[in-house]
């Protein structure tokens, strides 16, 4: 039947046409349209159920993080508190530097977004439109390292930081010092470009005119002009989407600067969590005034350029 | 990456080109890509290659390693932390994937049925894909607090259950953070789910219709077959994810109870971090590596059969 309908080569707005006048439209009877009705009813039910399930633990965060110590002390607190205590982020801001923490990560995410925007970028556009030999070998190569999990080399990573020469009191060899360990070095170098920013980027460049370079080139125009003046501003949604990746590798980025960062100057704000958690015998208000600081700039980051994150993500996978 | 490479291949040159200007492409492509080439050769290439290396020494950080054959392997065949580790990778990808697939599949289709507020449901489920997973973990930590005092058990207190110790009960932490695994990753599926189903023909559903076939029908005959790829895909970016699992397990649980949920990344880091026995943990992330290679191999063979290319 499908298939039938589709090999009329029918144009489309005719078609739905066609298709009404042909068969008995579904939703003119009446059994029907109740029955369409119920399947409504049906749909909100779930997708009001899984949403709640989804928004209730943020709400309990947050509900946390605002409740009075009197509140918190009770066995059956109100699930809504009766008043608010704003306060309680100046406490935890007293009990842990979490702004430190916040700015930390913040210049990690920033730093990310710039040396992807560079690197990533221009690696995406060498490989998506200039033709040099080793281009599919280049290519090949980084699609292969997107299937190393990051927990299979931390360990060499971490030894490469530790005794990279010449820094951190480290003679030639990498002795004697601790290398990039408690530094901007270790925080910033390993993310500056990933293997899925380029592949994204390259993606979005594919698509641009390759007539555009052509012009550029016979007006005179350097390789590099062409790439940043004519060709990138045309990918300007899919440069915001791969940003925001990278800001989100930034800030959600716990394992590594873990490992890597043992002063509090240095500490983010996921491992600032993690150590606050340990060290403040579970005072679950701060605790999760704490956890609201560090989850809220990333939702609000999503609900405002929700078209671009899930352009990033489902990129991520179907072409 | 066939296609890609094709691609690369198949622009072919425009006609009256001069020599110096393909000569300064050629060179331009090397310069722009050579920053990420080197990149990850540096933070990712070489270390492969020293992580496998170094799983045949035995290494403390302040001594130069020590060539130690298979030993490492060896004492990892017969770790059982190791082999419960494992284990429980297993069980996180054999119980929270099917799952979250099953729900975020249900959810997608149900988005993608016009309703006025759709935009609103997809932005609360997809929420806890975009929040840090440590951020997460100290929520459901708070969640699952001991006591009467945790909305857990305040919740399950409603319908007559009473307060468990989820996350120091040996039984119930490993299900524990399957729940949370589930939860947070049912987001990513749905959106991915979600832009499959727009290349699904709505003709389909039409003919399906006149045919008389019903909602769940349809949803089997048809949504399910032609989401197929999107499965697939799916199916191996989550069993690869699920095998990554570590910030959830480092705040929830530290691996506990009794090494209950702990799994193959955390034992790298305490084996790594905690014991400095980098070769010995060098020698898990091998093992780690193989079976994610394994993994990804099979999922493309896959898909590759059903994509037919």
């Amino acid at each position: 039947m499908a298939t039938e309908n589709l090999e009329f080569p029918v144009p489309v707005d005719l078609s739905t046409d066609t298709v009404r006048e042909v068969r008995p439209s579904p939703v003119r009877s009446p059994s029907l349209k109740r029955q369409r009705l119920i399947s409504r009813a049906v749909l909100w039910v779930l997708l009001a159920a899984v949403s709640v399930a989804m928004v209730t633990p943020f709400a309990w965060m947050v509900f946390t993080a605002v409740r009075s110590p009197e509140e918190l002390g009770q066995v059956n607190p109100p699930f809504i508190p009766r008043t608010w205590h704003f306060e309680n982020f100046l406490r935890a801001l007293e009990a842990a530097p979490f702004h430190i923490y916040a700015r930390n990560s913040f210049i990690i995410g920033a730093s990310n977004v710039v040396t992807t925007m560079v690197f990533g970028a221009s690696a995406g556009y060498a490989l998506a439109k200039l033709r040099f030999r080793a281009a599919p070998w280049i290519f090949a190569w980084l699609l292969a390292t997107m299937m190393i999990p990051f927990y299979a080399i931390v360990i060499p990573d971490f030894l490469l930081a530790r005794f990279m020469p010449l820094f951190g009191g480290n003679d030639i060899f990498g002795q004697g010092g601790q290398g990039w360990i408690d530094s901007w070095w270790a925080l910033l170098v390993p993310g500056m470009v990933s293997a899925f920013s380029i592949f994204l980027l390259r993606q979005f460049y594919v698509v641009t005119p390759t007539e555009l370079i052509e012009a550029a080139r016979l007006d005179g125009l350097s390789e590099p002009r062409i790439w940043v003046q004519i060709i990138t501003p045309q990918i300007k949604p899919g440069l915001l989407t791969v940003a925001l990746l990278a800001f989100e590798g930034g800030w959600n980025n716990f394992l590594w600067p873990l490992l890597v960062t043992t002063s509090e100057d240095l500490r983010v704000i996921q491992v600032g969590l993690s150590v606050f958690r340990q060290e403040s015998n579970t005072q679950w208000d701060l605790l999760m005034a704490g956890t609201t600081l560090s989850a809220v700039p990333m939702i609000v980051l999503f609900v405002i350029f929700q078209r671009y994150f899930v352009n990033g993500f489902v990129n991520s996978g179907i072409k | 990456m066939s296609a890609a490479t094709a691609e690369v291949l198949s622009t072919t040159a425009p006609p009256r080109r001069r020599r110096s200007s393909l000569r300064a492409e050629k060179m331009w492509g090397w310069l722009l890509s050579l920053p990420a080439l080197v990149h990850t050769l540096v933070w990712i290439g070489g270390p492969v290659v020293v992580a496998i290396m170094l799983s045949f020494t035995d290494y403390d950080v302040v001594n130069p390693p020590e060539f130690s054959g298979i030993a490492n392997y060896a004492e990892l065949a017969g770790d059982s932390v190791f082999w419960s580790a494992l284990a429980h990778n297993l069980i996180m990808v054999v119980v929270v994937v099917p799952i979250s697939i099953f729900i975020a599949l249900v959810l997608a289709v149900a988005l993608n049925q016009g309703l006025r507020a759709q935009s609103w449901f997809r932005t609360m489920i997809f929420m806890p894909h975009v929040t840090a997973t440590v951020a997460i973990a100290m929520i459901w930590l708070w969640i699952y607090a001991p006591g009467p005092n945790g909305l857990a058990n305040r919740i399950l207190g409603v319908v007559g259950i009473s307060p468990s110790n989820w996350l120091t009960s040996t039984s119930l932490a490993l299900p524990a953070v399957m729940v949370v695994g589930i939860w947070q990753s049912i987001g990513l599926k749905m959106l991915i789910y979600l832009a499959a189903l727009q290349g699904v023909s709505p003709q389909l559903y039409e003919a399906a219709d006149v045919d008389g076939a019903n909602t769940i029908q349809k949803f089997w005959n048809i949504t399910v077959p032609m989401l197929r790829p999107a499965t697939f895909f799916v199916l191996a970016t989550s069993v690869i994810a699920n095998f990554q699992t570590f910030d959830l397990i480092y705040v929830l649980t530290n691996g506990g109870p009794a090494n209950a949920t702990t799994v193959i990344t955390y034992q790298i880091y305490v084996a790594a971090f905690q014991q400095y026995r980098m070769g010995y943990a060098t020698a898990m992330s091998v093992v780690l590596l193989l079976v994610l290679v394994i993994v990804t191999y099979i999922s493309r063979r896959l898909v590759g059969s059903t994509d037919g290319d």
